[in-house]
């Protein structure tokens, strides 16, 4: 799968688990550099530790290589059912969640070994500025 | 290997060395001896194995359990050599294995598909961990191999070598369409390489008898199994429910009532949502019900039926649970009720038990949904069989994708319609978005 089709296929999934909750404001970043990318969604819907918790545990979910080229492919095509975040996880290097002043901030970092997520600064701005 | 994965390997391992050795000291013919056992395994390889060609008659119970061992072993040693984890997709793949070793697959005709998936992750820069459940599920392919190899009467010379050739070919399309495959339905066919190999099935059969004529079907179907066929799927699942209760039986029990309530689109990896001991119980408890079905409608526990029970044992652990099954075992039922045929007879008992891959429709729609789903999928799949030819052995996954494409279509498109239709009486943006389009 090209790059470029695989992002779409993770926005379009992680959109979609956002759209759910029906938020008033959603806000997808994505930043690329050779070995990797980070693409940080942001949204205007507080959510309880717990449901920040299960989202973490989904897409922080060990590594699965045979869920995550075929049952992953399915990210991004769902259009009747819930969202389902496992298919991210398995192929994503990590995600953080955390909670900002008015909403949720999702992060995922993918990319090759040498992939280095110091190096995105996104994430810290973004914080300040939610 | 973790504790828990070696504990897992270790059951597995027991309970196939524990078939094939009953196999082979118990075969159940008037020629009981390993040496017999062993040639009637030897001829397995080479006898026709499209839809339905029941080893435990063609043979003998024992060879058809020894030969089913042995194909869900190679997939068993595949999972280790690649370092893939042993959990919900990949021990449902093994006791699939397992079921259609008793009726379809063999070694011969399933190792040069596993062989052309290879060559396609290569293709594709993918390692082959990535594609191994294709790799083990597509073996549905395996009757092709003995078609071309045994069947269709090339001179013998070129018999062999083409067969083999003609199941990595398919092996080596296999990935591109299951991918496309797993779209249509959206997960809500568990046996999606069962959509994806009858797919296939239709183009093989086409071009294998591209000159016209078809072979004679040939159905072979042991209508009297011994006990030990009959008595081989309670002393599993009792093993199962065992292994899991071990444990930790009152969390392996609580799991698997939360089991009960999840519902099963691809991909629930049970051992992973809830845990091992609990994915265990569930396969027991549903080989057990599934066993108790066959013998109230008065089926016959032989190869095919033993390897629909078998499947869904596997799939226990990744989809299937109680809850989900039975609406479209209703649904089969009552399809066969309304149209005249007998529970008991081969293609309506096939179409119960392998029409579970529907079970995710009634898991997330409802009972109504999963009982029209199985109704349906009765009527499909008493047809299907014959557009190609008996090749592709998972005909209930094909007939099965067909009608959950189907009703996902259906229900997507009605409540997409139903949503914009009260947004617009609410008078919201998607209604002035609708009338804008309209002024255009």
């Amino acid at each position: 799968m090209k790059r470029k089709d695989f992002v779409l296929h993770l926005i379009g999934e992680i959109a979609h688990y956002v759209l759910d909750a029906d938020p008033m404001r959603m806000v997808i970043s994505l930043h690329q550099e050779k070995d990797g990318l980070h693409l940080a969604v942001i949204d205007s819907v507080p959510r309880e530790e717990e449901e920040l918790e299960s989202i973490r545990r989904s897409l922080n979910n060990a590594p699965r290589p045979e869920m995550a080229e075929y049952y992953g492919s399915m990210a991004g095509y769902d259009s009747l059912g819930s969202a389902r975040l496992n298919l991210i996880g398995w192929q994503v290097k990590g995600a953080d969640v955390t909670s900002t002043s008015n909403g949720t901030k999702i992060d995922l970092w993918l990319g090759g070994d040498r992939f280095d997520p110091e190096s995105f600064s996104i994430s810290d701005r973004t914080n300040k500025e939610a | 290997m973790d504790p828990k994965d070696r504990r897992l390997y270790l059951l597995l391992v027991c309970i196939l060395v524990a078939i094939a050795t009953v196999g082979m000291i118990a075969p159940g013919t008037e020629d009981a001896s390993i040496g017999a056992t062993l040639s009637a395994i030897a001829r397995l390889q080479i006898r026709p194995a499209r839809l339905v060609n029941d080893f435990t008659r063609a043979e003998s119970p024992g060879a058809a359990l020894v030969n089913a061992a042995l194909v869900a072993g190679i997939g068993l040693v595949l999972v280790r050599l690649n370092g893939v984890r042993l959990a919900g997709p990949t021990v449902a793949a093994v006791f699939t294995l397992f079921g259609f070793g008793l009726f379809g697959k063999t070694p011969l005709n399933f190792v040069p598909i596993i062989i052309g998936v290879s060559i396609a992750a290569r293709i594709a820069g993918k390692q082959f961990k990535e594609y191994i459940l294709i790799a083990m599920f597509g073996s549905a392919l395996g009757p092709l191999v003995s078609l071309i190899a045994f069947e269709i009467g090339l001179p013998p010379a070129l018999s062999v070598p083409v067969g083999l050739l003609g199941g990595v070919a398919v092996g080596v399309v296999l990935p591109a369409i299951a991918f496309v495959m797993l779209r249509l339905h959206q997960g809500y066919s568990l046996y999606n390489i069962g959509l994806t190999t009858g797919f296939l099935a239709l183009f093989a059969a086409a071009i294998v008898f591209g000159r016209g004529g078809q072979l004679p079907g040939g159905a072979v179907w042991n209508s009297e199994p011994t006990l030990l066929l009959i008595l081989l799927v309670p002393a599993v699942s009792l093993a199962l429910i065992g292994a899991g209760l071990l444990q930790n039986a009152q969390a392996a029990l609580r799991g698997f009532v939360s089991i009960t309530s999840i519902p099963g689109r691809l991909p629930s990896d049970f051992m992973d949502m809830v845990s091992v001991p609990a994915a265990l119980v569930n396969m027991g408890v549903m080989g057990l019900l599934m066993w108790g079905y066959v013998i109230v409608v008065g089926a016959d526990l032989n190869g095919p039926v033993l390897g629909g029970i078998f499947t869904i044992v596997g799939f226990a652990a990744f989809g299937k649970q109680p809850r989900n099954v039975l609406p479209v075992i209703v649904g089969v039922a009552a399809a066969a009720l309304l149209f005249g045929h007998e529970l008991s007879a081969p293609g309506v008992i096939l179409a119960a038990l392998f029409g579970t891959t529907l079970a995710p429709l009634a898991g997330e729609f409802g009972f109504a949904i999963g009982a029209v789903a199985g109704f349906l999928h009765l009527l499909i799949v008493l047809r299907s069989g014959a557009w190609h030819a008996g090749i592709g052995l998972y005909n209930n996954g094909l007939a099965g994708g067909l009608t959950a494409t189907l009703l996902v279509a259906t229900i997507e498109w009605y409540r997409a319609n139903r949503q914009e239709r009260r947004a617009a009486r609410a008078g919201s943006y998607a209604a002035s978005a609708d009338g804008a389009d309209d002024e255009e």
